[in-house]
């Protein structure tokens, strides 16, 4: 695991994404609703960013259990 | 003996030798319930016929001489997340007001079995909070009160669970936690909360928020009563897949003589409210009566973006069908009726990023507590905030890494009273510790508990 160095989110991803919102909820937002969505879409932009800025490796897993089901077993 | 304010221990070693009957007890607190209720926000329905009819059951099997265990005829109270056949469910949501179920949540089921009588279904915020409120008014209800202040917030999402054990309106309650939702309304309302380890109560009938977060734990007067609640409602269960195949049991020895060791994360109380900060140090102080208390670290990690990412991922799926529909426009706080939708920016590979690092965090975080009984930190930064106005912003949340570690690697953490700001707010401490010892920090906050008097300071209520 290595911590690389405090990451600047890039502007147009958050563009991007926020586009992709505005497409598929826009009608039912109003201006200042859809202000609110800009935002929270940049403050997830960023934590994302924090994110991809922790090196890991290969064998560092998901924790998220899958277990193969058979209802009889 | 007035039952109101007393412990579940007490009130328990007084049914059984028979000198307080549960109908009576019921009686008190559903007159409570139903009189102070309302000034608090705190209760969305108060389950008069089903509280009598456990009652008078209670009432009869002790009089047989079937005494169940500790829990036998004493009243609680249920965040309204929780199951409970003949009375709604409704998460706290307008658009689910007339919500119901035709079967008991697991949780409520124990309780019933250990003989416990349901009393009220309790305010909580609107979703538990799942759609990223901002402010105290995010609920059917109305804002939580906490009873310590005319103007402050009882905190949430647990809000009634937390604001009527404060008013003496329940002995205990149930509340949910999947980040902060038990240690919150504890601490503002100076009342004790215990979130289990993940994965040691059933969440079965409980509203998802997020599945690998979500745990249900009680809050009560005392860590030993928390004690007790837990050992009637952990365990395993066909219908959770979650819930480990352990059983609970709360030993309430006394725990004189115990030395601990205590862990403190540095810097972690940087930020805190002054009156917080000054409580934690003279904790601090207490604490080494009972132990050692040495600085600690973990690595530099992005905790709250990494728990943010697993939250915020997994409540937009849970609430996808409501999230699509016009539904989401009923609800109460003006914020949740557009926030979620900025949660679709999540990348797939991103989420996954956050369950790679959780796993980290795990290690990292067992390694360090497996020197320590516990780490010890404020229970909240700050003192219950006011009625009106934004706790927290959009765009920058509070950060609380306590609150991160804790829930997403799924600790058992215990909130407790110790100390009040000038204005008359309590402060409060937590204890976190390795998971499954959950024991163990009951027994430290049972240790906090005989050696201070916090926990017994009630706000005036009548």
């Amino acid at each position: 695991m290595r911590r690389m160095s405090e990451p600047a989110p890039d502007p147009r991803e958050a563009a991007f994404l926020f586009d992709l919102i505005r497409t598929r909820y826009g009608n039912r937002l109003t201006p200042e609703q859809l202000e609110g969505v800009r935002r929270g879409v940049a403050a997830v932009v960023a934590q994302s960013a924090l994110l991809r800025a922790v090196r890991l490796s290969n064998a560092d897993e998901p924790v998220q259990r899958f277990v193969p089901f058979r209802a009889d077993a | 003996m007035n039952p109101v304010f007393r412990p579940v221990r007490e009130l328990a070693e007084a049914i059984r030798a028979r000198r307080l009957s549960p109908i009576a007890l019921t009686e008190t607190f559903l007159e409570r319930l139903e009189r102070l209720g309302p000034r608090y926000n705190a209760v969305v329905t108060v389950t008069r016929e089903r509280a009598l009819r456990e009652a008078r059951r209670a009432e009869a099997e002790i009089a047989a001489g079937r005494w169940r265990g500790p829990l036998h005829g004493i009243p609680y109270g249920a965040k309204d997340l929780l199951a409970a056949v003949g009375a709604p469910t409704t998460w706290g949501a307008a658009p689910l007001r007339a919500q119901t179920f035709d079967t008991d949540a697991t949780v409520i089921h124990r309780l019933e079995a250990a003989g416990a009588v349901l009393v009220a279904k309790l305010a909580m915020v609107e979703l538990a909070g799942g759609m990223g409120y901002r402010q105290p008014n995010a609920s059917f209800t109305g804002p939580g009160k906490s009873p310590w202040g005319p103007d402050a917030w009882s905190g949430g999402s647990s809000s009634g669970s937390g604001s009527a054990v404060a008013a003496g309106l329940v002995p205990f309650a149930i509340g949910s936690e999947t980040w902060g939702s038990i240690l919150s309304p504890a601490a503002y309302c100076g009342v004790t909360g215990l979130r289990p380890t993940y994965g040691r109560v059933s969440r079965h009938g409980a509203m998802a928020l997020c599945w690998t977060l979500d745990k249900l734990g009680p809050l009560a007067l005392t860590a030993d009563d928390c004690g007790l609640v837990l050992e009637a409602i952990a365990g395993p269960d066909a219908h959770d897949p979650s819930a480990a195949d352990r059983t609970f049991t709360h030993a309430a020895g006394d725990p004189a003589g115990r030395r601990f060791r205590f862990g403190v994360l540095r810097g972690v109380d940087e930020g805190a409210e002054p009156a917080v900060r000054a409580a934690f140090t003279r904790s601090l102080d207490t604490l080494t009566k009972l132990g050692t208390v040495e600085e600690v670290t973990l690595p530099e990690l992005p905790y709250d973006a990494i728990a943010r990412t697993i939250l915020f991922a997994e409540a937009a799926s849970a609430f996808e069908d409501l999230i699509e529909s016009v539904a989401i426009a009923e609800l109460t706080a003006p914020e949740d009726h557009y926030a979620p939708y900025a949660r679709d920016a999540i990348l797939a590979k991103d989420y996954i990023k956050a369950l790679r690092l959780r796993g980290v965090v795990m290690r990292e975080t067992d390694r360090l507590l497996a020197g320590l009984d516990a780490l010890v930190a404020p229970g909240r930064p700050a003192t219950a905030p006011p009625l009106e106005g934004e706790f927290r912003s959009l765009h920058r949340p509070a950060l609380d890494p306590m609150g991160a570690i804790g829930n997403m690697a799924g600790l058992p953490a215990v909130a407790v009273p110790n100390g009040f700001s000038e204005s008359g707010l309590p402060t409060s401490l937590q204890f976190m510790g390795r998971a499954w010892a959950d024991d163990t920090v009951l027994a430290a906050a049972h240790a906090w508990q005989s050696i201070t008097d916090w926990h017994q300071r009630h706000p005036a209520i009548d």
